[in-house]
């Protein structure tokens, strides 16, 4: 039995989680960023860099939004299947690089926005196969 | 440059790899304890009771927190927006693991999607 229907309440839902997952990534850059003076190149200096960044409150609200987003996708997979959810959910490939630009100003160029659009593509065709396989099996 | 390249991937591929390993105890955790949903109060505190009982539950959080530290240290040398985009590698480690571990037959489709995340991965790399 497939739930494919998408209300309107679960692509907002579905939304949502597209934005607090670029949230998540975009702070978890900045409590790293916080800590540009303590370079990472062997075990010790890891565990000094960690240290700093696990106090960072930055880090803390990430992992508050993974709970959240958590939480979202509990509820929205009990009422649409992963197949349909997932692609919806994955402009986060293009979330990301825009807040990489808008808020970090990091550069992008040509050849870089053309992989991530076939990692976008990738990422959607494997979710879709998922609900391919439950029909051969029928 | 090119070396700097190759210690940012590695480290992605490692983080990438232990957040599989979390992702396969976390299912063979679920699938151990034979879920049902059901709203009810006692249920649902039996079944987190269970699940918090269960050593393999640990493992995979345990997975979840190095994969979490190896990001933190991918973020501090490279850019977010190559970082995420390379991440994406973990579904190329839960395809072989679906694979190899799960014997998961794969379809057509999901042959053509893990190839198109590789070549964006390699296209995404050679900035």
């Amino acid at each position: 039995m497939f739930k494919k229907k998408v209300t309107f309440k679960i692509l907002l839902l579905l939304i949502a989680s597209d934005i607090l997952e670029t949230a998540v990534h975009f702070f978890f850059k900045k409590s790293v960023l916080a800590q540009v003076n303590l370079s990472v190149f062997d075990l010790a200096s890891a565990g000094f860099f960690l240290k700093a960044v696990f106090v960072s409150p930055f880090l803390w609200m990430g992992l508050f939004t993974v709970v959240v987003i958590f939480i979202i996708w509990s509820t929205v997979l009990t009422k649409i299947d992963l197949s349909v959810a997932v692609p919806i959910a994955s402009f986060s490939y293009i979330l990301v690089p825009m807040v990489s630009i808008i808020f970090l100003h990091e550069q992008i160029r040509a050849l870089r926005w053309l992989g991530t659009l076939f990692i976008l593509a990738g990422v959607i065709f494997v979710s879709l196969s998922s609900k391919e396989r439950i029909i051969q099996a029928k | 440059m090119k070396e700097k390249l190759f210690i940012i991937l590695s480290l992605i591929a490692l983080t990438s790899f232990c957040d599989t390993v979390s992702q396969l105890f976390l299912k063979s955790t679920i699938d151990s304890l034979n879920f049902t949903p059901a709203f009810n109060v006692v249920k649902i505190f039996k079944f987190i009771f269970r699940l918090i009982i269960t050593p393999r539950l640990w493992l995979g959080l345990i997975f979840s927190v190095i994969s979490l530290c190896i990001w933190l240290v991918v973020l501090s040398k490279a850019d977010l927006n190559f970082a995420f985009s390379a991440d994406s590698m973990h579904y190329i480690f839960i395809a072989l693991a679906s694979w190899l571990i799960l014997k998961e037959r794969f379809t057509p489709l999901r042959w053509l999607g893990t190839g198109l995340i590789v070549t964006g991965i390699v296209l995404v790399s050679l900035n």
